[in-house]
């Protein structure tokens, strides 16, 4: 692999952080293209290991999540749950030897809360440092659906 | 009589997890472990079925829930959640709105009437359609037997002009030219959406639709030529453009669509002399002084009048008024000119339910098109994603052809079973008699202004609550 190689980052984030609209996901989309999923989720606390695993195992090299400030979600404890089923996944997949920092949360502050746009960015500079993922490698990166 | 029209539907799997109006939210932090865990206890099996779809993160607890709410209940310690989904909010926009999504989704999965059980909770009126009731004093006949019982309810229409009389020789022969009329079952045809990530193969599927549904399917005329030739029958090839030569590669189309216009008569001169040639619908924008124009196509000698209003189902010009006031004070005006009955009027623009339909219809519309509904049976968000350059979410170019023609099949089934519950209740038998029959519906407006006009002007600020 040389400089093309272009990491797949799935961003899960919680509705409620600046510039996290519709409208901003899709100037994301048309910036980043397919090296940027991004997944809105009602409340970081929906999130469950399973859908960042899900995620390493089928297309990305990295997942991450990113919660509202602590002490301002809307569902009372959500990001503390998340924090905790981070840890836990990063636990998952150090076990099975995939390095922790593929998986990631990120606490906005609730002073200067960064925008979405902002931490895209950041977290695919992140991804980059990553080697390419394992678990990717003979995977298909375009599952067939199942045919009607 | 003939035999009675029925669509045979058979239900139809999604290809993409639908977006659901609520979902679960269910900790694992704090369970007790209880010996029998209320999850077990779904009567649906959904805690047991769970999976997670990759490719758009949805999981299937959220669309598999019934809404019983019994595990929300009864968890002692209270860790199950059900709360709306934010997405669900955001499909669409203030006229094909999420509920009309989800239904029209609903029924090209199943082929069935969406039902939403006892009792109605929508609103008294609202605009547009809403504020049009029907009458349906004589629902308790169609009942008996159900609307596919002994009653005949033929929801037929014909487009062209019948003649008002016809003529015939001494010896019983017909004068003249026989009339060029075309029958289809039910006053529904279908059209391109004006937008949507579809391919040839989507295409292919909705033109497969409409000859298993015996209707029409308007399509560019250059889509014809490219490998739809076998559909022609079922076609209605739209030209936009002077260029090609009249008659040209229509392929035996029944009827054509060409825009109503000084620049266009030649045109239509030539394709009225071609030998075995299509019936001729004049599209005419809905907008200010249409009405106009559709008189003066008329004098000039039109039989069909498309009238294409916005995908909104307004005026294209004005936001404040809706085709269904578009299409009555048209139909009224030709009744009152005499001419109604030498002029099909067709009208598109939103129409998103079956009873749009029949509303259509009672407002003066022959038949009318559908267009955006056909791309939303194939799970079409209304996101608009496509017309940014962006991927659509549920791939419908990639959609297998035979697979758009069954959902598309099964939505106008539907729709269909829908029409005769109307007029059987409506105790009307035959969709051609329901044209302009204002006498089945109550207009709001009017209740409103005949009942309370005598009360004087409601000053501003001063409006009932
Ligand atoms: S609300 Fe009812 S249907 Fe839904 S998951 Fe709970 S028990 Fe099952
Ligand atoms: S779902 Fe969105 S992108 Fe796909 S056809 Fe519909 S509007 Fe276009």
């Amino acid at each position: 692999m040389t400089g093309e190689y272009r990491p797949t980052v799935a961003l899960f984030y919680c509705q409620n952080i600046p510039q996290s609209s519709e409208d901003h996901r899709r100037v994301l989309e048309k910036k980043y293209g397919q090296s940027m999923r991004l997944f809105p989720i009602p409340c970081s606390g929906r999130l469950e290991p399973i859908h960042l695993l899900r995620a390493l195992e089928e297309f990305a090299e990295a997942a991450y999540v990113v919660t509202c400030p602590e002490g301002a979600c809307r569902y009372l404890e959500g990001n503390r749950r998340a924090m905790k089923r981070v840890q836990r996944t990063q636990d998952i997949i150090s076990s099975i030897g995939l390095e922790k920092e593929r998986v990631g949360i990120i606490i906005e502050s609730s002073e200067a809360p960064e925008p979405l746009g902002q931490l895209a960015e950041r977290l695919l500079e992140r991804a980059l440092k990553l080697a390419p993922s394992p678990v990717l490698k003979g995977a298909m990166t375009t599952k067939e659906h199942p045919s009607p | 009589m003939p035999a009675k029209y029925v669509i045979h539907t058979k239900p139809v799997a999604h290809r993409f997890e639908p977006i659901t109006r609520s979902g679960i939210i269910a900790w694992e932090e704090g369970c007790l472990k209880c010996p029998v865990c209320v999850k077990r206890q779904c009567v649906y099996g959904v805690y047991d079925h769970r999976h997670l779809d990759a490719r758009q993160m949805i999981d299937s607890i959220d669309n598999q829930c019934m809404n019983c709410l019994r595990c929300v209940q009864s968890c002692p310690k209270e860790l199950i959640h059900k709360s709306l989904n934010p997405e669900y909010k955001a499909i669409g926009d203030a006229h094909w709105t999420p509920d009309i999504i989800s239904r029209l989704w609903y029924q090209a999965e199943t082929g069935k009437i969406p039902v939403s059980g006892a009792g109605y909770n929508g609103p008294f009126s609202g605009p547009g359609f809403d504020s049009m009731w029907t009458d349906m004093s004589e629902i308790v006949r169609p009942t008996r037997d159900g609307i596919h019982g002994r009653e005949y309810i033929s929801t037929a229409v014909d487009l062209g002009r019948t003649p008002r009389h016809l003529l015939f020789t001494r010896q019983g022969d017909l004068e003249g030219h026989t009339p060029n009329v075309l029958g289809i079952p039910m006053p529904i045809l279908m059209r391109l959406p004006g937008f949507g990530s579809i391919s040839n193969e989507t295409v292919l599927g909705w033109n497969l639709a409409a000859r298993r549904l015996g209707t029409l399917m308007a399509v560019p005329l250059e889509l014809i030529n490219s490998g739809q030739v076998e559909f022609s029958r079922w076609s209605i090839p739209v030209i936009t453009s002077h260029e090609s030569d009249p008659g040209r590669g229509l392929q035996g189309a029944p009827m054509v669509e060409i825009p109503w216009g000084e620049e266009w008569k030649d045109y239509r001169d030539e394709l009225t002399s071609v030998e075995a040639s299509p019936l001729i619908c004049d599209k005419i924008v809905l907008e200010k002084g249409a009405e106009e124009k559709v008189l003066r196509a008329v004098d000039g000698g039109a039989s069909m009048i498309h009238l294409e209003g916005s995908m909104g189902g307004r005026f294209v010009d004005d936001h404040s008024r809706y085709i269904k006031d578009g299409i009555r004070s048209i139909h009224l005006r030709l009744v009152e000119e005499g001419v109604r009955d030498e002029i099909t009027l067709l009208a598109s623009g939103g129409i998103a339910m079956a009873e749009q339909v029949a509303k259509s219809v009672i407002c003066g519309a022959d038949a009318v098109f559908v267009d955006f509904a056909i791309l939303i049976a194939l799970e079409c968000r209304m996101c608009r994603r496509c017309t940014e350059g962006l991927s659509c979410p549920v791939e419908i170019k990639d959609a297998a052809a035979s697979w758009v023609a069954e959902r598309v099949v099964n939505l106008l089934g539907a729709w269909h079973n829908q029409l005769l519950e109307v007029m059987g209740a409506m105790g009307i038998r035959d969709a051609r008699r329901l044209r302009g029959e204002s006498g089945r519906a109550m207009f709001f407006e009017e209740l409103d202004r005949e009942t309370f006009s005598s009360m004087g002007e409601i000053q501003e600020g001063c409006e009932l609550e």
